[in-house]
């Protein structure tokens, strides 16, 4: 079943490219030139009749359907989407839309300027037309190779077993062009490094790229049965029609292809013999209107609002240099005076107030504006074995999270998202920062139906919480309440009211923020997974795979002892890196470690007293020698 | 050996205020009130006291309270004498094993180990092993750890 769909799917796609006009004349020079360095290359990776396919991209389908190896070999050479030569002007340009509207009402006082700007667009152009007569790219069996450069050539090989993950983006500008640019991670560097960036191929090329190396990837490491699995399921959604009745009736792969690689961009069906993708959620318009619940988009308009003043004073500024200008704006101020002095100054102070009021009753409808640009048409899918999530409005952004190295999930809330009891998912990751945009699953949306979701991908989690001892409360209390309290008695007792009555107030606050921290606690497990939840306010529920766990940490300070408290930290390697009980029962959460990963605690579990302790009589035992 | 490095530590800091207020004697600036120059001398003595008593009694507490263990799956460590810690590192989630030594380690012949794992929160530090048996360990640990085929994340 692979193997046919390796051999099969990658052709077919290169014929349902090359109905794209401009794409037929491109690959062709650019194989002929690429041909002698090619063919070394390729004799090279692959040692001698595996090149062949290389030389003619058409080249027989059927022949190749036996062995997944030989028809994997993809060996021809790919340049980038000659579009691109007109995006990247377009998208520098567009950094200088305003110097260039300014200029064209500052009437060119600076004719330099101008044409420094063209000077530069020129220069752009030219290196755009290098860059993309040098660069080209490679899909082979085992690695993805780019290489480009004209007098200093680097030539860049990626093993397809590390990529860690191939995301798509493509802004506005790329979609007017029908782009997309392929960002390609691998697993080597520093955090966030890119491995490969291709800037910018077809939105088709860059969709069959991203289920390539996702596919093969997949087929290199083994989980074969996993991609057939995925091949075999029936796809819901869009891909439903063309590609199942198509992978059903043994119509040959080829057709299928070109019937499914219809222009169309972001949402163009899987090609039969490539896997098939699962959808498991799209968003329902309902959900736009949890924007007004986040409060990072709450406070958009005010953003906005600051851009605006921003740019208006600059162009004031440069108003102001021109002749007349001072004079005009003179009059404005006496005008002004004239209005406050008299009878104006409740119209203005009326007006201010207008404004604001106008501003906070907006404040939900930008919200809900800039979320649903953010959050356009969310949809998570899954494919062979990666979740792939797609977003945005203007700049559609396409995340494949492997599933291999998500650990869990988390569930998180803000109180004003509680009310109306909405949460958001995000992926624990390997790989990825614990603050990546890149690993939320699901946008905020109802409890019930963002787990129901989770539990389809990733699975759910079904063991309750264990809520942490009353001695926690304590706790948190008094971690929230004394900070304020202690300045307010002292500031008292020194007769400084005027200090004493603020710091009093933000005591009494601290009494329900502490109660709210300690209902957020809790841990507990199931059979796979365990769960840790803590926050103050904003909650976040984490869910984790048992075999997740890399490693445990209590820790305990002198107040905790007496009420025999203490900090678990679950070590994952992912996400955060570590997840905290906060304020657990110290013996309660030695007998939950256990449960946990049993093999890692029971040889210290001799002594019951002092729980996390060793009893002393293992053999290895050692002194640390003074 | 942390005795020492406690009376090295407390020797410095014991000279550095003797110096200073040595110092602020013989400059005699106006500014400094003349009870703080005569009596100058309290803070370093007090602090000499204080170094002596601490350099007695915390290397005890310390090496008390310090315990490790290493069984076939499990690298324990017990640090703390008012905040304590207990620690749990899998062997086969190691990912780098690292053997150091400063020169006071080199003196006494002991060293320290460093065990870490994926996650910054689950990295474990061994101090004050005896320098044979911590490289004889590590090299130990490392072999355990590069069997496992797996990632280790």
């Amino acid at each position: 079943m692979t193997g046919r769909g390796d051999g099969g799917g990658a052709p077919g796609e290169d014929r349902g490219a090359g109905a794209r006009p401009e794409e037929a004349p491109v690959s062709g020079p650019a194989a002929e030139a690429a041909g002698p360095v090619g063919r070394g290359e390729g004799a090279e990776a692959s040692g001698g009749p595996a090149a062949a396919p290389g030389g003619g991209p058409t080249g027989a389908a059927a022949p190749e359907d036996g062995g997944a190896e030989q028809g994997a070999e993809d060996g021809e050479w790919r340049k980038l989407s000659p579009m691109m030569l007109v995006v990247a002007p377009v998208t520098y340009l567009k950094n200088f839309i305003i110097p260039l509207i300014l200029m064209a009402f500052g009437a060119t006082q600076n004719p330099w300027a101008l044409v420094s700007l063209f000077a530069a667009l020129a220069g752009l152009a030219v290196t755009g037309v290098f860059t993309w007569a040098t660069f080209r790219y490679q899909v082979g069996a085992r690695r993805l190779e780019i290489r480009k450069g004209l007098i200093s050539r680097s030539r860049r090989t990626i093993p397809l077993e590390r990529i860690r993950g191939v995301h798509v983006t493509s802004n506005l500008v790329h979609r007017l062009f029908g782009l997309a640019v392929v960002h390609i991670e691998a697993a080597a560097g520093g955090e966030g490094s890119e491995e490969g960036k291709l800037d910018a191929v077809g939105a088709e090329e860059a969709e069959r790229l991203r289920r390539l190396l996702l596919h093969r990837r997949a087929v290199l490491r083994g989980d074969a049965s996993s991609a057939g699995a995925a091949a075999d399921t029936p796809p819901s959604g869009e891909a439903a029609g063309t590609a199942s009745a198509g992978a059903a009736s043994g119509t040959p792969a080829a057709e299928v292809g070109r019937t499914a690689a219809e222009p169309g961009g972001g949402g163009a069906p899987a090609p039969a013999g490539e896997p098939e993708e699962t959808e498991y959620f799209r968003m329902p318009a309902r959900w736009y209107g949890f924007g007004a619940l986040s409060v990072g988009y709450l406070l958009t308009p005010f953003v906005a609002l600051a851009a605006v003043i921003g740019l208006a004073s600059q162009v004031a500024g440069d108003l102001m240099e021109r002749p007349g200008a001072v004079a005009a704006g003179e009059r404005a101020f006496l005008y002004y005076r004239s209005l406050a002095e008299g009878s104006g100054a409740p119209a203005l102070a009326a007006v201010a107030a207008g404004v604001l009021l106008l501003v906070l009753a907006l404040m939900p409808v930008f919200a809900v504006a800039a979320y649903a640009v953010n959050h356009w048409d969310f949809r998570l899918t899954g494919q062979d074995d990666s979740l792939v999530t797609r977003r945005g409005l203007f700049t559609r952004q396409s995340v494949a999270l492997e599933r291999r190295r998500i650990r869990g999930y988390e569930l998180g809330d803000s109180p004003l998202e509680r009310v109306r009891s909405a949460v958001r998912l995000r992926a624990i990751m390997t790989g990825l920062g614990g603050d990546s945009t890149r690993a939320v699953l699901l946008p905020t949306g109802p409890r019930a139906r963002v787990e129901e979701i989770a539990d389809e991908t990733l699975g759910g989690y079904t063991g309750g919480l264990v809520r942490h001892p009353r001695a926690a409360l304590r706790r948190r209390l008094v971690r929230s309440v004394l900070p304020f309290a202690l300045p307010a008695a002292a500031a008292a007792a020194a007769g400084l009211y005027w200090a004493a009555v603020p710091a009093a107030l933000l005591a009494l606050v601290g009494i329900p923020l502490g109660a709210d921290r300690y209902r957020a606690l809790g841990h507990g497990r199931d059979a796979e997974r365990i769960s840790v939840r803590w926050g103050a306010l904003r909650r976040t529920q984490a869910v984790l795979r048992r075999e997740a766990v890399i490693g445990w940490t209590w820790r305990q300070t002198l107040f905790q002892r007496p009420s025999g408290l203490a900090h678990l930290t679950a070590t994952v390697g992912a996400g955060s890196g570590g997840y905290t009980a906060v304020d657990a029962d110290l013996a309660e959460s030695v007998g939950f470690a256990a449960g946990v990963t049993p093999e890692m605690i029971r040889p210290f579990l001799a002594a019951p007293a002092e729980p996390a302790e060793p009893a002393g009589t293992s053999p290895e035992k050692q002194e640390p020698p003074e | 050996m942390w005795t020492v490095e406690s009376v090295i530590a407390h020797a410095v800091v014991t000279a550095l205020l003797a110096g200073l207020a040595w110092g602020a004697a013989a400059a005699g600036w106006s500014w400094i009130p003349d009870g703080a120059v005569s009596y100058g001398w309290v803070v370093p003595v007090g602090y000499a006291l204080f170094g002596a008593v601490e350099t007695a009694a915390v290397p005890r507490v310390r090496y008390r309270v310090h315990r490790w263990e290493v069984t076939a799956d499990v690298i324990y460590t017990r640090t703390g004498w008012i905040g304590r810690e207990w620690q749990l590192v899998p062997v086969s989630r190691i990912q780098t094993v690292d053997h150091t030594q400063g020169w006071v380690e080199r003196m006494f012949k002991v060293a320290t180990l460093e065990v870490q794992t994926a996650s910054h929160a689950g990295s474990s530090t061994i101090e004050g092993l005896d320098a044979e048996q911590a490289r004889a360990i590590s090299e130990e640990l490392a072999m355990r750890a590069g069997e496992l085929r797996d990632d280790a994340t």
